[in-house]
């Protein structure tokens, strides 16, 4: 029985984008465009794995002429170990899952009502 | 806060990576929307203290005054009601997990410690009353009969006893009980249930006080009505009663038939899609049935003390509650003293409501829960042999 993951699917998805390059540090939009969340969204998850030591953010040192320093993040070691393990535990819950699709639509009623094939074999 | 800050800040600054217009706009809205989700997790922390403010003030209106018989009664109801309105969610959140995200789930719990808090110095006022000896001679002589007079006269005396008074606190824990577990996370309890049960229990609730807002008894109906047996918002309220818990598990079990049920107050379906098993249904079924009478039970019995305590300390409520009526002070006193009285019918209400709502609950729920919408056509499922 695979365990439920200690991470929403918002916050693994964020986990699942800044483990792709865990060595480079990942601009919020780039971030958002990666995972398709809403900075509503993405600045709160990145704020609690801040908080949890699993993400480091710093600011950018030399900007962009006319534009303001932007904010800096990747996966700290911890965090990349965190998000290794929780994204594989993820993995094993999809396929567990899908699993139990396709035996569940194996098992659809058959014509006539009747379930299986079982009490008409030989 | 300067954390906080620092996050607004990079929020902003992206947003000149953002394509102008709508986008850049919604990234900056977003920002708003953090900011105001993070000002709002230290919410713990003023709901803690909104609700050590209340229970303060009420505490202080129902603590009994010197010289009142009953005082050690009251004052052990106070301390226990308030324990029990403050550790038992935190029990409750050990054993049967947070509060579902449900807004009618997070509605009842307020209103339910609300109505509890709010019920405190009301039954005080009440039961002051009832255990007064009318310091008008007069007065003694007309409602001894009624009230007894075994006190000094202008003082209360005797008191409910010990065992009405853990009835009530049994009474009250088991509707924290009830209240919380339903409206808890693990329960399992979806966000239509809730707002099904919670709706029926409020009109209920409403129609109940509408038809006896001065007390369950025959001596002090609603001044507004006729008060007849036979009045229509009698006969809706008996009709709501039996029928309205069982309406509400009807409607929770019905919203819950279909193919992957309904989404659940803790925001997951049911595990593996497909039509949700019989059980799930009857639970949804009976825990509308019994949050439709323990609501309209609470809103009844809360408001209901309400107004006969206010009916009891102030007296241009007194008119207003009887517009039109010469209001003699004697008249006056028969009409506080029944409804005093009747407030204790208001128990009732609180103990056999519940039992109602699980009844109709379970029943109906049970009896519709193998009832389902048909199933899908085999010939329209590819793959399968015709």
């Amino acid at each position: 029985m695979t365990s439920r993951s200690e991470f929403s699917a918002q916050t693994l998805s964020v986990l699942a984008a800044l483990s792709q390059q865990p060595s480079d540090w990942q601009h919020g939009y780039a971030l958002a465009k990666l995972t398709g969340l809403k900075s509503g969204t993405l600045y709160p998850i990145l704020i609690r794995l801040a908080d949890r030591g699993l993400v480091e953010a710093c600011w950018q040192d030399e900007p962009q002429p006319g534009r303001p320093r932007r904010h800096l993040y990747r996966l700290t070691a911890a965090g990349l170990a965190s998000a290794t393990g929780a994204l594989a535990s993820a993995a094993e819950l999809a396929a567990a899952r899908a699993g139990t699709r396709k035996v569940r639509a194996g098992r659809q009623p058959l014509p006539g009502g009747r379930r299986s094939l079982g009490g008409a074999m030989p | 806060m300067s954390g906080l800050k620092h996050w607004i800040a990079a929020v902003w600054a992206e947003a000149h990576e953002v394509p102008p217009g709508l986008p850049r706009l919604a990234w900056r809205a977003g920002g708003i929307w953090m900011l105001a989700r993070e000002t709002a997790r230290p919410l713990r922390l003023t709901k803690a203290a909104l609700f050590t403010a209340a229970a303060a003030v009420a505490a202080g209106a129902a603590w009994p005054m010197p010289g009142v018989g009953h005082a050690a009664v009251s004052r052990f109801h106070v301390i226990a009601t308030i324990l029990l309105l403050a550790g038992l969610p935190m029990l409750a959140r050990r054993w049967a997990g947070p509060a579902a995200p449900s807004r009618a789930g997070r509605a009842l719990r307020v209103c339910c410690w609300a109505a509890l808090l709010a019920f405190l110095p009301a039954l005080a006022v009440v039961e002051a009353f009832a255990n007064l000896t009318p310091a008008r001679p007069d007065f003694r002589r007309v409602f001894c009969g009624i009230q007894g007079c075994d006190g000094v006269p202008g003082r209360s005396t005797g008191g409910p006893p010990w065992a009405g008074e853990i009835v009530l606190l049994l009474l009250t824990i088991g509707y924290l009980g009830v209240v919380l577990y339903l409206t808890s996370r693990r329960s399992g309890i979806s966000r239509s249930t809730l707002a099904i049960g919670t709706g029926t229990g409020l009109l209920l609730g409403l129609v109940m006080y509408a038809v006896a807002p001065l007390g369950l008894g025959n001596d002090a109906t609603n001044p507004w009505l006729p008060g007849s047996a036979a009045d229509p918002l009698v006969a809706l309220a008996w009709i709501l009663l039996a029928g309205g818990p069982a309406g509400a598990a009807w409607l929770a079990n019905r919203r819950h038939r279909r193919a992957g049920g309904d989404r659940r107050a803790d925001g997951d379906r049911r595990a593996g899609g497909g039509r949700p098993r019989a059980g799930f249904r009857i639970d949804q079924g009976i825990a509308a049935g019994l949050l439709a009478t323990v609501t309209g039970a609470l809103f009844v019995t809360a408001l209901g003390t309400g107004t006969v305590a206010l009916l009891l300390e102030s007296a241009g409520l007194r008119h207003w509650l009887s517009p039109g009526q010469p209001l003699t002070a004697i008249a006056t006193y028969r009409t506080e003293i029944y409804a005093g009285t009747n407030v204790f019918g208001y128990l009732l209400i609180w103990m056999s409501f519940p039992v109602i709502g699980l009844i109709a609950g379970a029943t109906v729920a049970s009896v519709f829960a193998d009832s389902a919408p048909p199933e899908p056509n085999p010939a329209a499922v590819p793959g399968l042999p015709m």
